[in-house]
């Protein structure tokens, strides 16, 4: 396999910003703990 | 001949080994913020053991000071550099989560608040920057990367406008350095000052989410103070934010219409793509916990989770600010930038304090 063949590029960002993605977090661990899986949070 | 070229293959980056990536990273910052949170609550302690006299200083300056010994002493390694990246991400999801303490009457009656001031703030600062760019004779697009970032929102503001008005890679990197390096200045001196004029946490939490340009530094500035001052920086900040889609279209109008930048077509889809969504996660966040949605408890437990989040970026803030790299970036964009935000800060304070006589904050 030549070296050009090996070159791995970053994809493109595509689909959710990361904006997006972090609602996406705080809204499933809101869920979570909406839905008792985690009950306390110790800080 | 086309049959002898040869054409490079590329394999799209694998998904999970692209996540793999962010692992030492994530972890170098929850240990440096945890390691802050040890501090805090250790130092003290064994100081007092001892008899000395020694500040009580909060886990974020302790993150933050970690962070910056690591950055600037023996620098971040190359493996750990993805991961430390993504402080942003944890402080976006960390606002959101925050939501859950406010309830929407008070984003609103707050909000609104935050808005006429953010309004002001805007336009004196891009009207300031403007000025100032023109005395020093920085690029006209320099110049717009500068007011921009330092009246909206900083590094994020910065990369829409370069995108929006065809901005150079280096006028871009030249107002990043300059927001940054002042971002890192006033997480030590705007404490100090809202002491020394005793302001309220309320005053000072919006004082510092008008006056600070970057979210992770708004943020950290306003929990240096009080928890209640965080809270306050990250809703003003947040309503900064908010604007900055506006902001920027009207810079792209602006070059488009000297024929230095592509015309906007649609706007709404304009404004949409610039608009932060994490300021829409927040405002649906408070709307339930306004509902009940969450128990007390819950809403507990979503207020820990966000401290968590809060607490990787402040390491985040301290791990990403390298002295010695800013400074390489060129004096005079720092220059501008340091007279620009010392006028901001002041004329944002005296906003402030007519709106603490007004309102009695």
């Amino acid at each position: 396999m030549s070296q050009a063949q090996n070159v791995t590029l970053a994809a493109k960002p595509k689909g959710f910003s990361l904006d997006t993605w972090a609602v996406l977090l705080a809204f499933t661990l809101a869920a979570l703990v909406r839905a008792g899986v985690f009950k306390h949070i110790p800080w | 001949m086309a049959s002898s070229v040869a054409v490079p293959r590329v394999r799209p980056a694998n998904p999970a080994l692209q996540f793999l990536k962010l692992v030492p990273g994530v972890v170098l910052l929850a240990g440096v913020g945890y390691a802050g949170k040890l501090l805090e609550a250790n130092v003290g302690r064994y100081a007092k053991a001892h008899h000395w006299t020694f500040p009580n200083i909060e886990y974020v300056l302790w993150a933050i000071l970690l962070g910056l010994l690591i950055s600037n002493t023996v620098g971040v390694p190359e493996m750990f550099r993805a991961g430390v990246a993504t402080y942003e991400f944890w402080l976006k999801a960390g606002i959101v989560l925050l939501g859950a303490r406010f309830l929407l009457g008070d984003v609103l009656k707050l909000g609104g608040t935050s808005l006429a001031l953010v309004a002001i703030e805007i336009v004196g600062a891009i009207a300031f920057m403007t000025f100032l760019g023109r005395v020093f004779k920085l690029k006209p697009k320099l110049t717009s990367l500068l007011a921009v970032g330092s009246a909206v929102c900083g590094v994020s503001a910065i990369i829409a406008t370069q995108g929006a008005i065809d901005a150079d890679e280096e006028d871009s990197s030249f107002a990043i350095a300059a927001i940054l390096a002042l971002g890192a200045l006033s997480l030590f001196t705007f404490p100090v000052i809202g002491h020394s004029l005793h302001l309220t946490d309320h005053a000072y939490g919006v004082w510092s989410g008008l006056a600070v340009d970057n979210t992770a530094e708004a943020a950290a500035a306003g929990a240096l103070y009080s928890d209640a001052a965080g809270k306050l920086a990250v809703l003003t900040k947040t309503t900064r934010n908010a604007l900055i889609g506006f902001v920027v279209l009207a810079y792209a109008f602006y070059w488009a219409s000297r024929g230095q930048a592509q015309a906007v077509g649609n706007k709404a889809k304009f404004l949409w793509q610039k608009f932060p969504k994490f300021v829409l996660g927040f405002l649906l966040i408070s709307t339930l916990a306004t509902f009940a949605f969450f128990s007390k408890e819950q809403v507990g437990a979503l207020a820990n989770l966000s401290r968590w989040a809060f607490l990787l970026t402040f390491a985040g803030v301290g791990l990403r600010t390298n002295f010695h790299a800013l400074s390489k970036q060129g004096l005079k964009p720092f220059l501008v930038g340091a007279i620009g935000e010392v006028a901001i800060a002041g004329f944002t304070l005296g906003l402030v304090l007519a709106a603490q006589r007004i309102f009695g904050w």
